[in-house]
C-alpha cells in the first residue's frame, strides 16, 4: 500500500526544549490517523513540520512521496492544511475567503465547490458576512471548507473538532469517514479521546514530544481496557519515568 | 474598573507586547534614537542660524509634532476596531470589554490616555532632552529645555486632540464634520484678527506666560472632552453583509497577476472601520498642512519653488501607505497555504504601487496651485516617485511585514533613519538651490531595486526559517 506520510526520526528542538523528539511513523494511503497527545506534547509542531511550516532540526518526511525540506510548497500545494489558530482574514466574506483560496490553488468551477462546502456544513446562509463577524464554530468551518476544496487526497488537520456543536461535529466526521472511505487520507490531531476511539482507524500516542506508542485503535483499546486507561496509563508511566 | 487602573494595565500590556517582540532593548533604546537625533540636530542650529533663525527653527520643531499629532489622531475614527487593531487581537484588555463590566467609552478614554503618554515617552520627551542636552554647546540657556518639551508636548496634543474630535465627528457623521471644520475656520480667522495667538503653543515658547498656555489647554482639552463623550464605540446590531466583491476587484486587476491579493488589500482597507476616513485625515490632512506650512515658509525665503521639497516629504509619507497594507494580516496566515513569502510581498508592492496613485494626485494638485509650471513639475514628479520606492524598499527591507511592530524597534528605527535622511536631507538642499536638481532622484532607484531584492530573501528566510 503507498504511504502518503514516512518520518523519520523527526525532531523539532525551540532552543533548550525539544518539542519533537526522534518520532518515526508512517501513515498509509486510505487511513485515518490520529495523534493523541496531551496539551504541549507537540502535536501542533509534527502538523507543521509535516506540511512545511517549519524546518525540522533533524530527520525527514515525505508527503505524498515529495521530501517536506526540499519542496514544502509544493507539498501545500498537494495537502488540505487545517492550522491550530489561524482564523480567515476579518475583512473578507466567508464566500470571498473560499474565493480567494480557489484563485491561490488555480482552481476551476469555484462556485460549485463553495456551494457544496456552505450547503454539507449549513452555512451559506452566512456566506456574505465577514469572517470577523461569524461565531467561532462557524469561522471552524470555513477553515475545513478551505482545506477540501481542492480535493486533495492526504489532509492534515489540528484539532479539527474543536468549537463545532455536536451536530456539525457528526456531520464532520460522517464526513472524514467517507473521505477516507473513498480513497482520503486523514492525518488529525487531538487530546480528545473519544474522537480518536470513535472514527481514528490508528493512533499514535504522543507526550513530551515522543512518539510513545502506535497501533491499530482496536488493538489499543481492545486488550479489556478503554482508551482512556490505556492512555492515561501511558502517559503517567511516561511522566514517572 | 476606573480609568486609571484601566490606563496602567494597557500601559504595561503595551510595553509587554513591544518588548517580547523585540526584546525589551530594542524597545527601549528606541528613544535614546530620537534624542541623540535631537541632540545632533541643535549642534547643527548655530551653522544654519543665517538661514534659519532660531525662532523659525522653533516654530518647525512644533510644527512637527503638531502634524505627528495630527497624524496619529485619527483613532476617534476607529471607534471600537482602533482598541485592537494594533496588534490584532492580541491587546487583551481592550476585548475585556466583552467579559468584563467595563464601559467600552473608558476603555477608549484610558487607550487615548495611554497612546497620547506613549507618543509623549517615545518621541517628544527625547527630542525635548537631547535639545536640552545639546544648549550648553550652542550657547543657549537649559532652561529653555523645559520649555521646549512642554511647548512641544501643547503642539503635539493640539494636533492630537484636534483631529480627534475631527474624525470622531467624520465617525457619525460627514455633514457634522463640514459644520465644525467651518465653525473652526470662522473662528480661527477671527481670532488671528484680534491679536489672540492661534498657535498657542509657539506663542508659550517666546513667552512663557499664563495667557498662551491656559489657551493652549483648553484647544487640547475641550476636543478631547467631546471626542471621548461623542465617540461611537457600540457594535452595529445587525451584521452588515456584502455581496462578493472580491472576484469583481479582482478581475479587473488581472492583468497585474496576484490580484486576488490586492482585491483582499483593498477590501481590508475600504472595510475596516474608518475607511475612507482614515486616508483623509492620517494622510491627506497632514499633507495638505504640510503644502500651507512651504507656502508660508518661501515667504521667508524668496524665490525659491517648494514643489520639489513637498515632493520629498510626500514620497516619505506615501510609504507609511505600506504600514496601512500591512496592518491587517501576517504571514501565518497564508503559511498553510501554496504561498511564497516573496510572493505576498511582490503583491503588498503592487498594492502599494496602486495605492500611489493618490499621493500622485496630490501632487498634481500641488504643482497646480504653484507657479513652477512644468521646470519644476517634472523634477518633482520624478523625486516623488523615486523617493516613494526608496522609502518603501527601506521599510521592506527593515521590516517585511511587519512595519507597525518593527519600526519601534530602536535597532531597526535608527537603520530606517539613516538609510533615509541624508538622501532626502541632500534632495531637500540641492532642490532648494534649483528644482533640476530634483532629478538626482532617480539614482535611488537603483537601491531600492537592490533593497527589495534583498528585502524578498531576509524575509522569507524570517517566515520560514530554516528554507
Ligand atoms: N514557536 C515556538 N517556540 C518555542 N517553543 C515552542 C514553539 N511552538 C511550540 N513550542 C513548544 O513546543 C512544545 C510542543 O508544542 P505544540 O504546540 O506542538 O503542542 P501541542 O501538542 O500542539 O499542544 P496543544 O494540545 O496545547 O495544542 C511545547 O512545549 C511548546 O511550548
Ligand atoms: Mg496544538
Amino acid at each position: 500500500m503507498r504511504q502518503m506520510i514516512e518520518a523519520v526520526d523527526l525532531t523539532k528542538d525551540y532552543g533548550s526544549v525539544t518539542a519533537v523528539n526522534r518520532v518515526s511513523f508512517s501513515v498509509a494511503e486510505g487511513e485515518l490517523f490520529g495523534l493523541l497527545g496531551p496539551n504541549g506534547s507537540g502535536k501542533t509542531t509534527m502538523i507543521r513540520m509535516l506540511t512545511g511550516q517549519v524546518r525540522p532540526t533533524a530527520g525527514s518526511a515525505r508527503v505524498m512521496g515529495l521530501d517536506v525540506a526540499d519542496d514544502p510548497i509544493a507539498v501545500r500545494r498537494l495537502v488540505g492544511i487545517i492550522p491550530e489558530q489561524e482564523t480567515p482574514p476579518s475583512f473578507l466574506t466567508a464566500e470571498e475567503y473560499l474565493h480567494f483560496v480557489a484563485r491561490i490553488r488555480n482552481l476551476d468551477a469555484v462556485e460549485e465547490r463553495c456551494d457544496h462546502w456552505f450547503d454539507l456544513l449549513e452555512f451559506g446562509e452566512k456566506r456574505n458576512v465577514l469572517c470577523k463577524d461569524l461565531s467561532r464554530g462557524t469561522r471552524q468551518k470555513l477553515m475545513f471548507a478551505q482545506a477540501f476544496l481542492h480535493r486533495p487526497r492526504l489532509a492534515l488537520i489540528d484539532e479539527p473538532l474543536i468549537n463545532l456543536d455536536p451536530i456539525v461535529q457528526r456531520t464532520v466526521k460522517d464526513f472524514l469517514e467517507d473521505y477516507v472511505q473513498d480513497g482520503g487520507t486523514v492525518f488529525l490531531s487531538t487530546h480528545i479521546l473519544e474522537i480518536a476511539a470513535e472514527i481514528c482507524d490508528r493512533i499514535g500516542v504522543i507526550h513530551n514530544g515522543r512518539l510513545l506508542s502506535c497501533g491499530r485503535t482496536e488493538d489499543l483499546a481492545g486488550s479489556g481496557r478503554s482508551l482512556e486507561r490505556f492512555f492515561l496509563d501511558l502517559v503517567r508511566g511516561d511522566a514517572g519515568a | 474598573m476606573p480609568v486609571p487602573d484601566l490606563f496602567f494595565t494597557m500601559m504595561k500590556e503595551e510595553w509587554r507586547m513591544h518588548s517580547t517582540v523585540f526584546g525589551s532593548r530594542g524597545f527601549a533604546l528606541f528613544p535614546v534614537v530620537v534624542a541623540t537625533f535631537a541632540f545632533l540636530g541643535s549642534l547643527t542650529l548655530p551653522v544654519f542660524s543665517d538661514v534659519l533663525p532660531h525662532q523659525t527653527a522653533a516654530l518647525l520643531a512644533l510644527v512637527l509634532f503638531l502634524l505627528m499629532g495630527v497624524m496619529v489622531g485619527s483613532f476617534g475614527l476607529m471607534g471600537r476596531e482602533f482598541m485592537n487593531r494594533r496588534f490584532g487581537q492580541a491587546s487583551l484588555i481592550a476585548y475585556a470589554s466583552r467579559s468584563l463590566p467595563v464601559s467600552e467609552r473608558r476603555i477608549f478614554a484610558a487607550f487615548f490616555a495611554k497612546d497620547t503618554v506613549y507618543y509623549i515617552l517615545l518621541y517628544v520627551l527625547p527630542f525635548a532632552a537631547g535639545f536640552t542636552a545639546a544648549t550648553p554647546f550652542v550657547s543657549l540657556d537649559p532652561a529653555l529645555g523645559l520649555l521646549a518639551f512642554v511647548s512641544l508636548t501643547l503642539a503635539f496634543l493640539m494636533g492630537l486632540s484636534a483631529v480627534c474630535l475631527l474624525s470622531t465627528l467624520y465617525a457619525r457623521s460627514v455633514r457634522l464634520l463640514i459644520g465644525a471644520a467651518a465653525v473652526l475656520a470662522v473662528s480661527g480667522i477671527a481670532v488671528s484678527h484680534s491679536g489672540i495667538p492661534v498657535f498657542p503653543p509657539y506663542a508659550f515658547l517666546l513667552d512663557p506666560a499664563p495667557r498662551p498656555l491656559v489657551l493652549a489647554l483648553l484647544l487640547i482639552l475641550v476636543p478631547a472632552a467631546a471626542s471621548v463623550l461623542l465617540v461611537t464605540v457600540d457594535y452595529p446590531d445587525r451584521t452588515k453583509r456584502f455581496r462578493n466583491s472580491l472576484d469583481p476587484i479582482a478581475g479587473r486587476l488581472r492583468r497585474l497577476g496576484s490580484a486576488h491579493f490586492i482585491a483582499k488589500d483593498a477590501l481590508d482597507l475600504l472595510r475596516s472601520e474608518g475607511g475612507a476616513g482614515k486616508v483623509i485625515f492620517s494622510f491627506l490632512l497632514p499633507l495638505g498642512l504640510i503644502w500651507v506650512c512651504l507656502r508660508i515658509l518661501i515667504r521667508f525665503i524668496p524665490g525659491i519653488d517648494p514643489l520639489v521639497v513637498f515632493a520629498v516629504l510626500l514620497g516619505v509619507i506615501s510609504a507609511t501607505i505600506y504600514n496601512w497594507l500591512t496592518e491587517f494580516d501576517s504571514f501565518s496566515a497564508y503559511a498553510f497555504l501554496p504561498v511564497e513569502v516573496a510572493g505576498v510581498i511582490d503583491a503588498k508592492l503592487k498594492s502599494y504601487a496602486l495605492a500611489n496613485l493618490l499621493p500622485l494626485a496630490v501632487l498634481v494638485l500641488a504643482a497646480a496651485t504653484s507657479a513652477g509650471g512644468a521646470g519644476s513639475f517634472l523634477p518633482a514628479l520624478a523625486t516623488f516617485l523615486s523617493v516613494s520606492a526608496y522609502t518603501l524598499a527601506v521599510t521592506v527591507y527593515l521590516t517585511g511585514l511587519y512595519p507597525n511592530v518593527m519600526l519601534y524597534h530602536a535597532g531597526v528605527f535608527l537603520r530606517y533613519v539613516l538609510a533615509t535622511s541624508p538622501a532626502l536631507l541632500l534632495l531637500i538642499f540641492a532642490s532648494l538651490l534649483n528644482p533640476a536638481y530634483g532629478f538626482l532622484s532617480l539614482l535611488l532607484v537603483l537601491p531600492a531595486a537592490l533593497l527589495i531584492a534583498r528585502g524578498r530573501t531576509r524575509w522569507r528566510a524570517w517566515e520560514m526559517p530554516g528554507y
